[in-house]
């Protein structure tokens, strides 16, 4: 007997409750190997699950105590759209800022596209000013200047 | 007895509601968008965070207090401000996901931004919530705003 297909937002969640355990592997198993990714704040735009894995492994590398908070899942037909707060202390570099040990709290919205019990799409949105903030960078021109 | 007719909250109407923000924001009627939530509708615009030496300023609030200022000086700072809507679902609840870029020139300071003449165009991701009356009682937007303090030129992460 076969289980049936997970929902969308079963799927979602899934992926959430991965991420924050920094299951990485656990993560990428929910993931359509052709899923398309685009990481506004990066200007990234690829496909594929390598993509989305160095995206999730910088970050959790970036940030060992990485705690993803979630806020809202929202549910929209096959979209899943997941509000959470990021927080973590830096303990290398990440998006080109070197590592101060500042702390990071940002808060993001990652929309799903889903499809037969896997994520098919990612959408990322976070503000990058409020990161470098965090991080203590003075200037876009010259981020890895602290 | 006058009878009026309400359209019932579905995952269509709800959209349409959204939609016509929309139309209403290209065409720079910030009466006609707020006409469209309610008089106590929450209003976040996260990105939105101005730090200084005492406080911390955010785009936080209602739409009435917080939401239609913003409007209005974005509209006043870019005068061509205009919208593309790439995406919107919705569901029977009231709750509305919708991909949209926003661009303008910049003619009037902005924050800390002089103005340069620049255009700049970004991708946001706004969540909306429509109560059973059809109106917007909530809105939240997400955007990358160092994408846009770089495409006007504006350099120091403030």
């Amino acid at each position: 007997m076969t289980s049936p297909t997970p929902t969308p937002t079963q799927t979602v969640q899934a992926f959430l409750d991965a991420l924050t355990r920094h299951d990485i592997d656990g993560a990428m198993a929910l993931v359509h190997p052709q899923v398309a990714v685009t990481v506004h704040p990066f200007g990234l735009q690829e496909s594929g699950t390598d993509v989305l894995r160095t995206v999730l492994a910088d970050l959790v590398r970036a940030f060992p105590d990485l705690v993803i908070g979630v806020s809202r899942v929202i549910t929209t037909g096959d979209v899943v759209t997941a509000l959470f707060k990021a927080e973590g202390t830096q303990a290398a570099s990440y998006a080109g800022a070197i590592n101060q040990e500042k702390h990071l709290d940002i808060d993001q919205a990652w929309r799903f596209v889903t499809g037969g019990g896997l994520i098919t799409g990612v959408d990322a949105y976070w503000c990058q000013a409020q990161l470098y903030r965090r991080l203590a960078v003075k200037r876009y021109d010259e981020i890895s200047i602290a | 007895m006058t009878e009026t007719t309400q359209r019932p909250r579905t995952a269509e109407s709800s959209a349409a509601v959204v939609t016509e923000f929309f139309d209403r924001y290209r065409a720079h009627d910030v009466d006609g968008m707020t006409e469209l939530c309610s008089v106590n509708a929450d209003f976040s615009y996260v990105p939105v965070e101005l730090w200084g030496k005492q406080r911390v300023l955010r785009g936080d609030g209602k739409v009435g207090t917080v939401g239609k200022p913003l409007w209005t000086g974005l509209i006043a700072s870019f005068p061509n401000l205009s919208n593309t809507v790439h995406s919107i679902t919705s569901n029977d609840d009231g709750d509305v996901v919708a991909q949209v870029d926003i661009e303008g020139t910049q003619q009037l300071p902005w924050g800390l931004i002089a103005p340069a003449g620049r255009h700049y165009r970004e991708p946001h991701l706004f969540i909306f919530h429509v109560a059973p009356d059809l109106l917007i009682d909530g809105i939240t937007a997400y955007w990358n705003d160092a994408a846009i303090n770089q495409q006007l030129g504006h350099n120091e992460v403030d």
